[in-house]
């Protein structure tokens, strides 16, 4: 009797065709995703690799050859630019953001007002990046008159950051159990306190690995940086004037005529995809030390 | 005295002050514990109303369990004690809890010195992940901003009357959550008692343990009652007779019958506890 069942129970031979003709498909199709990508990173290790020597990190971009192909320099003034400039961005960004999500999840919650918070927070989350360096160059350029400085590049990527630290710091912050909450103010602590000395502590991983990987993103933007820090050869690391960064570099390189300068870009290129690797890297190693998922 | 959160006006403390260093509970010397009286309570999640007014009395250095069917109320009765009820969103509560003649829903009285007066242990173990284990013990005046003078006396003390320090006293750097179950739901015990309260309230302690681990808490609790007033909620009914002087019975927000542990046991007034201690429902 049960080997009668298992002999009805068993697929059919059209449906287990179906199904490894299904299987096959989206297998195509995973193959299909994967070329643009592995192309992409093909392309970008051959070429960027080719521009790499030691004094590629060392020297400046020089701007003189626009048609010699040859002593174009570096991309140090990019590199110390973009860590400068997200440095100050993530200085704003990080405790702003965490401070809006913690007051959210621990104050807020489901007040109108919260409601009304979480509303922007999901709108900016969704503005285009040019938009960031738009408003920035608007309120603090045209509106002050003055001119590009690194941090007004700063502060469009702070912008940028915002709301997808904040964000991922309350999905984390979420994550906390209820009951350590419950456990540290039944034993008298006040709430600032309970958030300072338990909360914090436990979501702690998660929150820097959410910050790392909001620095990522900003590391890598152009557009909010185009026209308000622009751009210069030297390496400077005076915030108040104009200042180099990675991605306006490459947008500048690639888009010359110059064999030596694309290659540059492409070295620049490398560079960059480095850092953001390495951020995301940080930040997938140190959310495994986490106490909440 | 002075270092404790004190929140009974001179007039009323009790003439038998504890002294500022309780005796470890394995010395005989009982310490005077307050009396909590609940009047007239009401609590409310939103609009619902889940506490129909509860009058009934604590007595101080005693075990008063409190048995019900699921969903009676009685961990919010018990959260309503030490004023843990008002932290869900939404929910309040009406009517007086006096801690010696002192009512706890008094204005002026600052929640927090509530809760430091009156413990809590709740169902599931729930050490601080973060913290060592002497850390999870230290936590409770880290964050009440308790004196930090002494801590390690404080420390082994607590944990001694929590009956832990003999397995602990060696890893107290270790993670508290690489304790087991029990002696996990003991450090809780610890931490509370690292406050020094004058009460502790215990929601369903041992329904996460095993039988020996729940067999170490209630002869803790034997121990305990020396120098605190002890509340304890149990879906147990052979546990609350073991531990408890005088035991509770509720039904649907309402409290049906109070005495002496034996009497409610053997001879309950009131025919719906008798329906309820003889396993006719719940
Ligand atoms: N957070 C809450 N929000 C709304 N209703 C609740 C909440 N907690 C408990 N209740 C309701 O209050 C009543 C009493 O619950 P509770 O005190 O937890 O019962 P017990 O501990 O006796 O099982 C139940 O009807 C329950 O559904
Ligand atoms: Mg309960």
């Amino acid at each position: 009797m049960s080997e009668d069942r298992l002999a009805r129970l068993a697929l059919s031979g059209r449906r287990k065709f179906k199904d490894r003709a299904v299987r096959g498909a989206m297998l195509g199709a995973t193959v299909v995703a994967l070329v643009p990508l592995v192309l992409i990173l093909y392309y970008l290790v051959h070429k960027g690799l080719s521009a790499w020597s030691a004094s590629f990190f060392t020297t400046d971009p020089t701007g003189q050859s626009f048609f010699a192909n040859k002593g174009v320099g570096g991309i140090r003034s990019a590199l110390l630019g973009t860590i400068v400039m997200v440095a100050l961005a993530s200085a704003i960004a990080v405790p702003v953001g965490i401070g809006v999500a913690l007051w959210l999840v621990e104050y807020g919650k489901d007040s109108w007002l919260a409601k009304v918070v979480r509303f922007f927070v999901d709108v900016l989350t969704g503005v285009p990046s040019i938009l960031f360096g738009l408003f920035i160059y608007i309120v603090l350029i045209v509106g002050t008159g003055t001119s590009f400085a690194g941090y007004k590049g700063s502060l469009a990527l702070a912008l940028l950051m915002l709301p997808i630290v904040t964000r991922s710091a309350e999905v984390v912050l979420l994550l906390v159990p209820d009951a350590l909450r419950e456990s540290a103010l039944a034993l008298g602590a006040p709430r600032w306190r309970m958030v300072a000395r338990v909360v914090l502590p436990t979501a702690r991983a998660g929150l820097v690995t959410g910050s790392l990987l909001a620095v990522a993103r900003a590391a890598g933007e152009t557009a909010p940086l185009l026209f308000t820090a622009a751009f210069t050869y030297k390496t400077s690391f005076n915030l108040g004037g104009f200042m180099n960064s990675l991605p306006v570099q490459i947008f500048n390189d690639v888009t010359s005529p110059t064999e030596a300068l694309v290659n540059r870009a492409w070295g620049a290129a490398l560079a960059l995809v480095v850092l953001v690797l390495l951020l995301n890297l940080s930040a997938r190693l140190i959310s495994r030390t986490g106490r909440v998922a | 005295m002075s270092e404790r959160a004190t929140i009974r006006p001179v007039e009323v403390s009790t003439p038998q002050a504890k002294p500022a260093a309780p005796a470890a509970p394995s010395t005989t010397t009982t310490t005077q514990a307050p009396t909590i009286a609940v009047e007239e309570l009401r609590a409310f999640y939103g609009r619902a109303e889940q506490l129909k007014g509860i009058d009934v009395e604590l007595p101080a250095n005693q075990v008063t369990a409190i048995i019900g069917p699921s969903g009676c109320g009685k961990s919010t009765l018990v959260r309503c004690i030490n004023r843990m009820h008002e932290e869900v969103p939404g929910a309040h509560a009406e009517g007086r809890v006096l801690l010696d003649g002192r009512n706890l829903y008094d204005p002026a009285v600052d929640v927090t010195a509530v809760r430091r007066v009156i413990g809590m242990v709740f169902q599931k173990p729930n050490p601080f992940p973060t913290m060592s284990i002497f850390d999870n013990v230290a936590a409770g005046r880290r964050l009440t901003a308790g004196r930090r003078a002494g801590m390690r006396e404080k420390v082994e003390r607590a944990l001694r009357g929590a009956g832990l320090w003999e397995e602990v006293h060696e890893r107290l750097s270790e993670p508290g959550m690489g304790l087991s179950g029990g002696q996990q739901q003991r450090l809780c015990i610890a931490r509370s008692l690292a406050v020094e309260p004058d009460a502790i309230l215990m929601d369903e302690p041992c329904s996460a343990l095993d039988p020996i681990a729940t067999l170490k808490i209630e002869e803790l609790i034997a121990e305990l009652k020396r120098t605190v007033t002890i509340v304890i909620v149990t879906h147990n009914m052979q546990q609350a007779a073991r531990v408890a002087d005088r035991t509770v019975f509720m039904l649907d927000g309402r409290l049906v019958e109070v005495g002496p542990t034996k009497q409610i046991f053997t001879n309950p007034h009131d025919p719906r506890t008798e329906e309820y201690v003889t396993g006719k429902f719940g």
